[in-house]
């Protein structure tokens, strides 16, 4: 014999009526459950309020009739107003405090179809907060026929079955948002992985705005556009994602490109434009290195964020657009605000979910997964699989992890390294010799003299090259480019790079000037202009 | 132990009821196994296990697996006691079930028993009390059994609550049970009883009755009950004859009209009678175990359900006798004796 079944119900003082013998006729839940020919209930614990005494002697007795093996004790529940949530539920709570539940030797199924819905949902919480340890049982009545009065039942255990299937599932959910935002790299870093949990639950969670900062290259084009799939698989959006590096966008097109402008809003506007705002609608608009923006556009996009509305160049009437806003920076957004670069507001606006991107070299445990990624990622574009030797691969995770190993472009370094390994490989196989000469070439790169945090000139030079220039015009030229990778045009870095010594000149031509510095070192123009920072 | 596959033949519950009585009668331990296997609801429902727990508490058995929805079974008897019981069957199930249970076991002991049984007294596919105190322990009583049963109160499905009390005395040897004509009809009774309903239902499920046999109109009476629990109807037919009485029940249902449960019992009763069989085919069932517990008997009856051929083939593993079973123009004859074995052993 097994444990005895205690059932705890409230009497329904609509569902359980019924004095003539009709009342046979008709499902009546409290009676009822005590009716299945596969169902015994060893005692019956009915809550019953004073004014309904007469209806629980009733039920009782019927229950006595139909259901010899079960005892039956009537409780007094006060409930003077069954729709009070408070007091339903408080007087329900003190029951169960005080119930002497004795689980090693009976069951409890706490019956939740009589009683008042604000009732059902407490006895429900109650049962799910194992107030009342016990199962919920549901009856409802049959479909028409002999046995109808009887109906059916079922039980559900909050604990196991299906609401453990659910459990599961939406831990199954948490780990592919989580893997889907991580791009499938089984990252180990455990600071990375806690940011990305929280980023995935803020993703399925939220509207507002999210900041991604992070140094070059670390990776925040890549995780917007992770979060933009992560959002559209839960359905949650269902525009486009549109991209835009906002240092590709200063002057007069900045305006236009973002908000879209009307046919002849100004010299120049042939067509009409639609502007990437718009064009995001039901989407997600991701604006890297946003601190790069003009004031006037952080103010018009203050707007479009706050009244998902802005107005078009010359256009009279504002146009709509409801997007998600993910912002990038690798700047200090705070710092620019003191300086009056970056609107206050705007960044108050945008900065409710911020997150920070460690670099590759706070990251050391995530290179070797990642090597792994950008491996396959070769063997994707290429057609061809490259691996490397065991040597080769413990020399390179040894230089890499190392702390001589700056990584000052994040994963555009590892993406790079990689890339040139897998060119110079012999038949899919990186060596220890390809290893050890692109060690040689970030060591080179990563070179301390090779000026600011960018190292412009281990950029677009090589090691080789970079040989043969003393280290005096190397700090200079470091300079230089810095300033010149700021600069739209040739020009306008000419200007600023000879400011002072123009003003003695009847004329100067400064981006000649500039053409011949940079000629010396092999490099032109446009070989800086493919380089846009953050890109 | 016997091991008895549960859902041979029929595969119902007379499988387990049949094997509790016997395991009593013959202190054999059993082990039951795929109950009720191809039922909807397989395994022990609520009255199977009353009828357990009945034959439990008589015989003091040792059982495992009694429990709802349990499909396996093992009974290890002990010595009947007889006494004064009392047993409730919940979800108005048959407490004649529980009677068909224990009855021969208490009444083989040498003392007299009372037995309090509550729950449904007049149910469908169970036998209601009218056959079985008309029909069923008057033919007992033949045999030596000395039952007397008394309904104290009806129990209708769904509100149960009937009560009937059993008295047992001791067996006395009886006569070997030989029917194999009716006799003369003495006299024919249409009985409709109506508990908490209106009476006209009873009128009307008589006159279809009437109409359907060809009886004169003067053998109906409407019986109301009106301190019993609940709603509930039974239409019963009854036909004395010289060498027994047979009752053919049907059952009001809702949504069921009066005039055809009238013809349903009529179609019933008119086969019988067309066949001039002294034995239906419910009381067939009920007369196999005690004719095979005297070892010899015989009855003639109409052609066998797949019920009484199952319990046929399960007494006779318990027992050491044969059925013989013999086809008699339309009708069937039915025959007990003991086996080659049991003959030499005595």
């Amino acid at each position: 014999m097994g444990k005895k079944l205690v059932v705890i119900g409230l009497i329904g003082t609509t569902l359980d009526v019924g004095k003539t013998r009709q009342r046979w006729d008709r499902w009546r839940p409290s009676v009822s459950i005590c009716q299945h020919e596969d169902l015994v209930i060893d005692r019956f614990e009915l809550l019953v309020d004073e004014r309904y005494m007469a209806l629980a002697r009733t039920v009782s007795e019927d229950i006595g009739s139909v259901s010899p093996e079960t005892e039956l004790r009537i409780n007094r529940l006060e409930q003077p107003d069954p729709w009070d949530f408070e007091k339903v539920f408080a007087a329900l709570y003190d029951f169960a405090r005080a119930y002497p539940f004795d689980l090693e030797k009976e069951d409890y199924l706490v019956h939740i179809t009589t009683g008042s819905h604000v009732a059902q949902i407490c006895l429900f919480l109650l049962t799910e907060s194992r107030h009342f340890p016990a199962r919920l049982i549901q009856s409802s009545p049959g479909a028409q026929g002999r046995r109808s009065s009887v109906g059916t039942y079922s039980i559900v255990d909050l604990d196991l079955s299906r609401y453990d299937m659910i459990a599961t599932r939406f831990r199954e959910d948490r780990r592919e948002g989580e893997a889907l935002l991580k791009g499938g790299i089984a990252t180990r870093n455990k600071a990375f992985n806690a940011m990305i949990a929280d980023l995935e639950r803020v993703a399925l969670a939220s509207k507002a705005p999210v900041l991604l900062e992070g140094p070059t290259g670390a990776g925040k084009t890549r995780l917007a556009h992770r979060l933009y799939e992560l959002r559209k698989g839960r359905r949650l959006v269902d525009g486009p994602f549109v991209q835009v590096n906002c240092a590709t966008l200063r002057g007069e097109g900045a305006m236009s490109t973002l908000f879209g402008h009307r046919r002849g809003a100004f010299t120049g506007a042939l067509e009409a434009r639609k502007g990437l705002l718009l064009a995001a609608h039901r989407g997600l608009l991701f604006l890297d290195e946003i601190g790069e923006l003009g004031l006037d556009e952080q103010a018009m996009l203050l707007r479009a964020i706050e009244e998902k509305r802005f107005l078009p160049l010359g256009a009279d009437q504002e146009v709509t657009s409801d997007f998600q806003l993910v912002a990038g920076t690798n700047r200090d957004l705070t710092r620019d605000v003191r300086s009056g670069r970056f609107r206050e507001d705007l960044l108050a606006r945008i900065n409710l979910w911020t997150f920070r991107l460690p670099g590759l070299a706070e990251r050391r445990e995530d290179i070797e997964p990642n090597l792994d990624h950008e491996l396959d990622r070769f063997a994707a574009e290429q057609g061809t699989r490259v691996t490397m030797n065991r040597e080769a691969r413990s020399r390179f995770i040894r230089f890499a992890t190392s702390p001589e190993a700056a990584w000052n472009g994040n994963f555009r370094d590892l993406y790079a390294a990689v890339t040139r390994m897998a060119t110079l490989s012999t038949n899919g196989r990186i060596t220890e010799s390809v290893v050890d000469a692109e060690i040689a070439r970030l060591r080179g790169a990563w070179a301390p003299g090779d000026g600011a945090e960018g190292g412009f000139v281990a950029r677009f030079l090589s090691p080789a090259d970079r040989e043969r220039i003393d280290l005096f015009d190397l700090l200079q030229l470091e300079q230089v480019l810095a300033v010149c990778v700021e600069c739209r045009s040739m020009s306008d870095a000419g200007r600023r790079l000879f400011q002072a010594s123009r003003q003695t000149k009847a004329s100067s031509n400064d981006a000649d000037r500039l053409r011949k510095y940079l000629a010396r070192f092999g490099l032109e123009w446009k070989d800086l202009a493919t380089y846009q920072p953050g890109s | 132990m016997l091991c008895i596959d549960g859902s041979f033949g029929e595969g119902g519950g007379q499988i387990l009821r049949t094997s509790l009585t016997l395991s009593m009668m013959t202190g054999t331990p059993i082990r039951v196994t795929k109950i009720r296997a191809g039922r909807g609801k397989p395994g022990l429902l609520r009255q199977h296990l009353a009828c357990v727990r009945a034959a439990v508490e008589i015989s003091g058995a040792k059982a495992h697996g009694m429990d709802l929805g349990s499909m396996t079974l093992e009974f290890h008897p002990g010595p009947v006691v007889p006494g004064d019981y009392q047993f409730a069957v919940g979800s108005a199930g048959s407490a004649m079930l529980v009677l068909q249970t224990i009855l021969l076991p208490l009444a083989h002991c040498t003392e007299p028993s009372r037995v309090m049984l509550e729950g449904g007294t007049h149910n469908p596919a169970a036998p209601p009390f009218p056959f079985v105190h008309d029909t069923w322990l008057p033919l007992m009583g033949r045999m030596g059994y000395r039952v007397d049963a008394t309904l104290h109160r009806h129990g209708f499905y769904p509100a149960g609550g009937g009560q009937v009390e059993v008295a047992i005395q001791p067996k006395t040897s009886g006569q070997t049970l030989h029917l194999r004509e009716r006799g003369a009809i003495r006299s024919r009774e249409v009985v409709a009883i109506l508990s908490n309903l209106h009476a006209g239902i009873g009128l009307r499920e008589i006159k279809a009755v009437y109409t359907a046999l060809g009886w004169p109109s003067d053998s109906g009476r409407v019986e109301e009950l009106r301190s019993g629990r609940g709603p509930g109807n039974a239409l019963v037919v009854r036909v004395e004859c010289d060498h027994l009485t047979e009752v053919f029940t049907g059952f009001g249902e809702h949504r069921i009209s009066a005039e055809a449960v009238g013809e349903q019992v009529a179609d019933e009763a008119r086969a019988w009678l067309d066949s001039g069989v002294p034995v239906g085919s419910h009381l067939a069932d009920q007369l196999l175990i005690p004719m095979a517990l005297a070892g010899s008997g015989e009855f003639r009856t109409l052609p066998l359900t797949e019920h009484t051929r199952t319990n046929i083939a399960l007494i006779e593993r318990f027992l050491p006798v044969r059925f013989i079973v013999e086809a008699d123009g339309p009708a069937f004859h039915i025959r007990v004796e003991p086996t080659n074995e049991a003959a030499s052993a005595n």
